[in-house]
């Protein structure tokens, strides 16, 4: 035994416990029921303090969960973006004193006309070339010209497009309590979600593809229009809102209600007067079953939109009465407190709408100047407690989000229920370990001392390859495992040849100290051939392939690399210490 | 020193794998003709939702239930030929679903569909269309006034579609005011039917898999890619490591193996999806390993034996390594019996073409990739031999069929 041989089997040793402390997290991963694997807090509290923190992650293939691809509708965010680019040439123009020209955007090509005096024309085509950056003009003509966004404004905008879609996502899944989701952007314009452990993929859909729009407008209570409409649709009523206004007066306002939306809708539909618009509120009735719609008449325009929101939370009302019911507290930016301050100071004792998604939330009134930009968002009206606080969960978590900028869209999901998973992972253990039992058993049984030797390094080979994975935080999949079994074949295979070769120069006459020698060495380059053509094909899926194929390639590339090590370097340690040692000649055999 | 120990092959084994080469060369090539020509022409590789696109569902009813009753069922909704598997164990009334659709929508029920909305809700102006097919579950609708969403609903509804959701995606003041409508999808729409069919708690939706026609397009092409580049880099380590000649064979080896598993798929019309790509790809990997090994033999006789015949030294090389391959295929094979036994589903198909895949792998080494060295090695012969300004015959670069000396 010379001092090289104890630095390799110091160095085997090391190897070995520190695989072993790596994988103490996944062990206490798998420990934990199903259920509360992923509660991050759950972990932390079994782990053990000394142990690192990186486990091992089952796949969704193999824990149940959901695997969404959802498209963003860039084209469509250009198109939209030309359309409110031409509100602001049009404002640009009149600024300009450029008059006579009629700008129009066209939401299906993104196409902007500008039409009008042939003289105001040229003058506003000089106008863009000079001023516009982001678009050109396309074609032209004397009274007329069209304008597209320029190329470099559109990718520009796409990327920007899906940026924010994925922060959006990411905003609205970190709050939903999924711990370890992916969301990465892939190609040009989708993105791609995986929550693991979760299981609903209809609520996931309805969350993540779900446009919000939250606007306050200024409700119009002076107007008696209503009042004159006559021959009312059957179980349509007039009503009358009253509350404390301005100076203690009592304010009445006039309102519709009815049972059946649509029949409201199309009843009001060009009714309202110029500048307003109607809304409706579906309003609860407690023990009366499915209550029933009320309008509003407000402002069309908003006093203010859902983009200065920087925060939405639930918190819990404990005046008597209200049994802590929760409601929702919304934050607004700099700028948003500054509008909303204003608008609430201008209209104190008015009511103001909280129009989510073209319904409204509620219209409370403005009892004071609401400075600071904290407003609360009351709901539910007389749901169980625990509805209504469902509800304002998920409406704090879509305000949160703010509003998609594009629309997005499922172009594949995958959804593996939670009952398949521990299903899936028992029957995979069972095959895993059948497997490998049998191949030991095989080796044992072949070569005797040898193969218990490779028995040994086969074994280390499956921990190293598993602890490696959990320091790399990475997941194990069934494509994973798939890599894992052409490693397993190739580290036999790496035995094999080795034995095979030692039995051949123990043929050839060697005696058995120069036989191990002899084998070990000539074998060396057989065995890094063939692994590293394969980490070589390895390293370019890696490269290339997409999702399951690179779980694939990863486990493949570790198990190369620990397969290398444990055939090559263990075995050559346990058996050179062995052959070292004449007294156990005898029991040695290949 | 007196050893004993087991021997599959005895020493001195001395098979002529090299004669057989031309009816071995032969044969596989009808063999992988066959089955390209079974995957691409016909009867087809049954593609799974990865590539093909479309959903797929498991289902898991709480009783016994008929597959050819299922199978009624989701296509009297509207889904001409779905495929219905029971999966894994009977007893466990699991069945697989795959419809090609992921949606339900066709550009003549999409044109209907625009008919009616425009003349329902023509007060509101409609002024704009969109459907897209390949999408196949979106229609968008523009109008210049806005339009309740439910009275677009209801008219969308009229025309015969069922919409899952409609959302509006811009009412500003004076603006094009903007609706989508979204259908109900496959999924929900089979299993609405199976729980009308066999009682609302009798069905659960173990998994589903929806696949976009362009992600399928994607996913395969990825596919495709990575194992050409793979192939290319093996091709040129190889090259650098043993000689450029021995890198056609290493290659043409992996193809042969690739072909042969992809053949199991073909033969058994099992699902082919991402899954069986990465069988495909560990059994390349394999191939290429066994390649390699009995190339670094030859390499290595090559060496020691200067002189002999190359043929002699591959039909040597073969045979030396002859007790290795047959361990080490037999050991891989092995621990795939778990699979087999345990597996379902996917994961069986996984082990059972891995196992073609290893067979193959082990055959394309000693009759495809040792004649296709020779070959090439008589052909750069030839060359030689030409370029030294040789017009006789040669004798033994013409003879590659002499009769084996040993037999």
């Amino acid at each position: 035994m010379d001092r090289s041989w104890y630095w390799k089997a110091g160095l085997i040793v090391l190897v070995a416990l520190g695989a072993v402390y790596a994988l103490v997290p996944t062990w206490t991963y798998f420990q934990l029921p199903a259920d509360q694997r992923n509660e991050a807090g759950v972990f932390e509290q079994r782990r053990p303090g000394w142990a690192p923190k990186r486990h091992l992650n089952l796949g969704l293939d193999l824990q149940g969960g959901i695997h969404l691809v959802m498209g963003v509708e860039v084209d469509r965010a250009v198109r939209e973006k030309a359309v409110r680019r031409a509100e602001e040439l049009a404002l640009d123009f009149d600024r300009r004193s450029i008059k006579g020209v009629d700008v129009k955007g066209d939401p299906d090509t993104g196409i902007v006309t500008v039409t009008g005096n042939p003289d105001a024309v040229s003058k506003a085509k000089d106008e863009i070339t000079t001023g516009y950056t982001d678009m050109y003009v396309r074609r032209s003509s004397s009274g007329s010209f069209e304008l597209a966004m320029k190329d470099s404004a559109i990718k520009l905008l796409k990327e920007s497009a899906v940026d924010q879609a994925v922060k959006a996502i990411r905003n609205r899944v970190d709050k939903w309590g999924v711990s370890e989701p992916t969301i990465a952007k892939r190609g040009d314009n989708a993105i791609l979600v995986q929550l693991p452990g979760y299981s609903n993929p209809e609520k996931a859909k309805e969350l993540l593809g779900k446009t919000a729009q939250l606007e306050f407008k200024m409700v119009d209570d002076a107007d008696r229009s209503l009042t004159q409409l006559k021959d009312l649709p059957p179980g349509v009523t007039l009503d009358w809102d009253r509350y404390e206004g301005p100076g203690g007066a009592e304010v009445q306002s006039p309102y519709l209600r009815g049972k059946d939306r649509n029949q409201l809708t199309t009843f009001l539909q060009g009714k309202a007067p110029p500048g307003r618009e109607f809304g409706l509120q579906k309003v609860e009735e407690r023990g009366r079953g499915e209550g029933y719609y009320r309008t509003y008449l407000f402002d069309k325009k908003a006093g203010l939109t859902g983009e200065y929101i920087t925060d939405a939370t639930i918190a819990f009302d404990n005046s008597p009465g209200e049994g802590n019911r929760p409601y929702v507290q919304v934050t607004f930016n700099r700028t948003g407190a500054d509008v909303f301050g204003r608008l609430t100071a201008a209209n104190v004792k008015k009511r103001m709408a909280i129009v989510l998604d073209d319904n409204v939330d509620s219209a409370p009134v403005i009892q004071s100047e609401i400075p600071g930009g904290i407003c609360s968002i009351h709901l539910g009206g007389l749901k169980p407690i625990n509805e209504v606080l469902q509800e304002a969960k998920d409406l704090a978590l879509v305000l949160k989000s703010g509003a998609l900028p594009a629309p997005v869209r499922i172009l594949e999901e995958r959804s593996v229920g939670a009952s398949l998973g521990p299903e899936l992972i028992r029957r995979g253990t069972k095959a895993a370990v059948g497997g490998l039992l049998l191949v030991l058993i095989f080796m044992a049984l072949y070569y005797r001392f040898s193969g218990f030797v490779a028995d040994i390094a086969l074994v280390l080979n499956g921990i190293v390859v598993l602890a490696v994975m959990a320091l790399m935080d990475s997941t194990l999949t069934l494509p994973g495992i798939a890599g894992f079994v052409l490693t397993l074949g190739m580290a036999v295979d790496a035995n094999v040849l080795i034995n095979e070769r030692i039995r051949e120069e123990m043929k050839g006459g060697r005696a058995i100290g120069a036989a191990v020698q002899q084998g070990y060495d000539k074998v060396f380059w057989t065995i890094f051939d063939g692994h590293v053509t394969a980490l070589v094909a390895g390293f370019v899926i890696r490269a290339y392939g997409s999702g399951p194929v690179r779980g694939f390639a990863t486990t493949l590339i570790i198990g190369l690399l620990a397969s290398m090590f444990t055939s090559i370097v263990v075995t050559r340690a346990i058996v050179e210490w062995f052959v070292g040692h004449g007294k156990l000649h005898k029991a040695f055999s290949v | 020193m007196q050893m004993k120990y087991f021997e599959l092959i005895k020493p001195g084994t001395n098979h002529d794998f090299v004669k057989y080469r031309r009816v071995a060369v032969t044969a596989s090539l009808v063999v992988n003709a066959l089955i390209l020509f079974g995957a691409v022409a016909w009867p087809k590789l049954n593609y799974g939702v990865d590539f093909a696109g479309g959903t797929e569902l498991q289902l898991k009813f709480n009783k016994q239930v008929d597959a050819s009753d299922v199978r009624d069922q989701v296509s009297k909704v509207g889904f001409g030929e779905p495929t219905v598997q029971v999966y894994g164990n009977p007893s466990e009334n699991q069945f697989l679903i795959r419809v090609e659709r992921i949606a339900l929508l066709t550009p003549e029920t999409a044109a209907k569909v625009k008919d009616e909305v425009s003349r329902e809700l023509s007060t509101s102006e409609p002024s704009g269309f969109h459907f897209d097919p390949e999408v196949g579950d979106k229609l968008d609708f523009s109008f210049k006034k806005p339009v309740d969403p439910k009275a677009l609903q209801a008219a969308v509804e009229k025309a015969g579609v069922q919409p899952k959701e409609v959302r509006t995606l811009t009412s500003r003041e004076g603006q094009i005011q903007e609706y989508t409508v979204i259908t109900q999808g496959p999924g929900d729409k089979i299993g609405a039917a199976l729980r009308e069919r066999f009682g609302q708690e009798s069905v659960e939706v173990v998994r589903t898999e929806y696949v976009g026609p362009q992600v399928g397009k994607q996913l395969r092409n990825d596919g495709i890619l990575a194992v050409l580049y793979a192939m290319g880099m093996i091709l040129i380590y190889v090259g650098f490591r043993f000689d450029f000649r021995f890198s056609p064979g290493v290659i043409i080896a992996l193809i042969h193996d690739a072909i042969v598993t992809l053949g199991y798929f073909v033969v058994t019309r099992h699902e082919f999806n991402l899954t069986s790509v990465t069988v495909i790809l560990t059994v390349v990997g394999y191939s290429v390993n066994d390649t390699i090994v009995i190339y670094d033999r030859i390499r290595e006789n090559r060496k020691r034996f200067k002189g002999t015949a190359f043929r002699d030294l591959i039909n040597l090389s073969i045979n030396e390594m002859l007790g290795r391959t047959i361990l080490t295929s037999g050991a891989t094979a092995l621990s795939l019996v778990g699979l087999i036994v345990y597996g379902v589903g996917t994961i069986q198909d996984f082990a059972l073409a891995m196992l073609v895949g290893i067979i193959s792998g082990t055959y394309s080494t000693w009759y495809i990739a040792s004649p296709m060295t020779i070959w090439l090695e008589e052909r750069a012969e030839e060359r030689r031999e030409f370029e030294a300004n040789k017009p006789k015959p040669k004798p033994h670069a013409q003879k590659p069929q002499q009769p084996a000396a040993s037999r």
